[in-house]
């Protein structure tokens, strides 16, 4: 079954995956789909396992149960620089860019995954990091973000929003097929937000994607699909105007009071009894 | 502020790094005995090979004396029982400490911080008992291994002059390679590793056989440190695998500045001025150093060379 999907099926698919730290069980039989070209969003509170759930997909953290297929390949024991290959691409829910190095350093090994003939055998070994087809790649890269004034800048030196972007730059440079967008604007400025939004639509639709996000406001009018979980569980997917009128994702936002700044940020709440 | 160099100056200097380094090590000679620079030569090799390690990829080793001693004993073997060609020594020395770290790196590459250096601190006492106890009768155990070396054509590595030209052309060429690998997309990922090697797994790299190349480039190049220092003395004892010795090669990255080639050859110099003048006017000299490493863990975490390059070398683009 399996093999006869690849090209018809989902882009990413996950049967059953479980996430285990001991005897805590942090994701719990997550069966999800992603369809290519799809941009797909997942809210959910605080430690519902939504980090967790791109961890199992990337491959950072193993499954307890279940599996995961990419275009139709299982990867589920695939180390994760592997699934990277296959086209599966992260970013991550605390920025993580490398601090000590130029900016442009950032996005080297990223351009040289996407065109190996960049820097090949000993031109990857021995060939200058800032030679010109490598170092205007990762230019254009940096372009891309609207980064590339600040290309010689220690990445340190950057703001949080900026690294931000950097990431994001980094997780296009590797040409993803699947972008997985952990929580891309927590800790942003509204301007910033801003900034990012607009990257996100300008990239929508060439490359399927995935977005977590603790507040609904920013994913509303960018996602097809929406799904919600709850320790650990997905407890409700469709269209987000469905999704937001389930009653079991009512009960868990306005029930618990966990999500109510998710909420009010739609200005839904007038339906609360 | 701005420093004494601006970039195209510092980069017009790099362009003539090599002749400069030969240049200095050449003044040294002729400041100090061409022996003593001989010995200062071979030593910054070695601070190089594991400059390599600790400071691009960020794994401290206590034990590198046993991948020197690996090439000390291959030369002196060769030179014994194969050929007495020096090259062919030489040779030897780098493969052999090529194959140990290849053998070994399935153990060392997939730990980090104490569990690293105390993994190649256990091999090296391996190596040293065998050397010392199990391989005695290859190896002349406590006593060692007096050794001669052939010419080949008119050179003569007894020759005094001729050893200290062979090692200053080695140390240019370890010197270029070095800084061919560091600059290169390969340095970005080693400095990547040091810095988040979860992280470089999820840019698509396969970390393990990163670290492994790293490992077994810094084993050859000590091993063949190790064997310059053979054709250098022509005899070899359990000294030049030495645990307690692995000291010294950490004493001089650190001084110099971990993370840079010139700085590992100011280190190498410095920590080798220290330990051969300092004896002569202090008695335990070596608690000195103890001051002088904790005065650069607290102060100067740069070292000598990133100290050097703060204060004179040339600011990136500055405002905003
Ligand atoms: N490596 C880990 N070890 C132990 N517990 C973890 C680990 N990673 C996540 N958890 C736990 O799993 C739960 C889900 O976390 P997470 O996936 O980060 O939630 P979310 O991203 O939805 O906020 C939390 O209770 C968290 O403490
Ligand atoms: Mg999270």
């Amino acid at each position: 079954m399996g093999v006869a999907l690849r090209g018809a099926g989902p882009i990413l698919e996950t049967r059953g995956a479980t996430a285990r730290f001991g005897a805590f069980t942090a994701v719990d039989g997550a069966s999800y789909r992603l369809e290519e070209g799809e941009t797909a969003g997942i809210i959910g509170p605080n430690g519902a396992g939504k980090s967790t759930f791109f961890n199992l997909i990337t491959g950072l953290v193993l499954p307890a149960a279940g599996s995961i297929h990419l275009a139709g390949a299982d990867v589920t024991r695939l180390p994760p620089h592997r699934r990277v290959k296959s086209g599966l691409v992260r970013t991550f829910q605390l920025v993580s860019v490398f601090d000590a190095l130029p900016v442009l350093d950032n996005l080297t090994l990223a351009v040289i995954h996407a065109d190996p003939s960049l820097a090949s055998g000993p031109g990857f070994l021995l060939g200058s990091s800032r030679r010109g087809g490598l170092e205007e790649a990762g230019v254009a890269a940096l372009d891309r973000v609207g980064l590339s004034a600040k290309a010689n800048w220690l990445t340190s030196e950057l703001s949080y929003g900026d690294k931000r972007k950097l990431e994001i730059g980094i997780a296009l440079a590797l040409r993803p097929r699947v972008l997985l967008l952990d929580e891309p604007f927590a800790g942003l400025s509204d301007h910033e937000i801003a900034e990012v939004l607009r990257l996100v639509k300008a990239i929508q639709g060439s490359l399927s994607m995935v977005i977590i996000e603790h507040k609904i406001s920013h994913l509303l009018d960018m996602v097809s699909r929406l799904s919600v979980m709850h320790e650990g569980k997905i407890i409700a997917e469709g269209k987000p105007a469905t999704v937001l009128e389930d009653p079991t994702v009512r009960r868990v936002y306005w029930g618990g009071g966990q999500g109510r700044g998710l909420v009010e940020a739609r200005g839904t709440r007038k339906a609360e009894a | 502020m701005t420093g004494f160099l601006n970039s195209t100056a510092a980069a017009r200097l790099r362009r003539f790094d090599l002749p400069i380094l030969a240049t200095l090590f050449l003044l040294l000679a002729w400041a100090i005995s061409i022996q003593r620079a001989t010995d200062f030569i071979i030593f910054c090799v070695f601070v190089l090979a594991y400059d390599l390690l600790y400071g691009h990829m960020g794994r401290l080793s206590f034990g590198h004396m046993l991948y020197l001693g690996t090439g000390a004993y291959a030369a002196a073997l060769t030179a014994e029982h194969v050929s007495a060609n020096p090259f062919v020594a030489l040779l030897a020395a780098l493969l052999a400490g090529g194959v140990v770290g290849l053998i070994l790196s399935p153990i060392t590459v997939r730990t980090t911080g104490a569990c690293f250096a105390l993994i190649n601190l256990a091999l090296n006492q391996v190596g040293y008992f065998l050397v010392l106890v199990a391989l005695a009768r290859w190896t002349g155990g406590e006593d060692g291994l007096a050794v001669t070396f052939s010419k080949v054509g008119p050179f003569d590595v007894g020759d005094k002059v001729m050893m200290f030209a062979l090692a200053l052309a080695c140390l240019v060429g370890v010197v270029w390679l070095m800084r061919r690998l560091t600059d290169s997309p390969f340095g970005i990922l080693l400095r990547s590793i040091k810095q988040n090697e979860s992280r470089v797994r999820f840019l698509g790299y396969d970390v393990v056989r990163a670290k492994t190349l790293a490992f077994v480039l810094s084993t050859s190049l000590s091993a063949f440190a190790g064997g310059l220092s053979i054709l250098n003395y022509a005899y070899v004892t359990p000294s030049f695998i030495d645990t307690g010795r692995n000291v010294e090669v950490i004493f001089a990255s650190l001084i110099g500045g971990a993370g840079s080639v010139y700085g590992a050859v100011a280190g190498g110099v410095a920590y080798m001025l220290i330990s051969n003048f300092l004896p002569n006017y202090v008695q335990r000299w070596e608690m000195f150093l103890g001051f002088a490493l904790l005065l650069l863990i607290f102060k100067f975490r740069a070292g000598i060379w990133g100290s050097l390059v703060a204060r004179f070398g040339p600011r990136r683009a500055e405002g905003t």
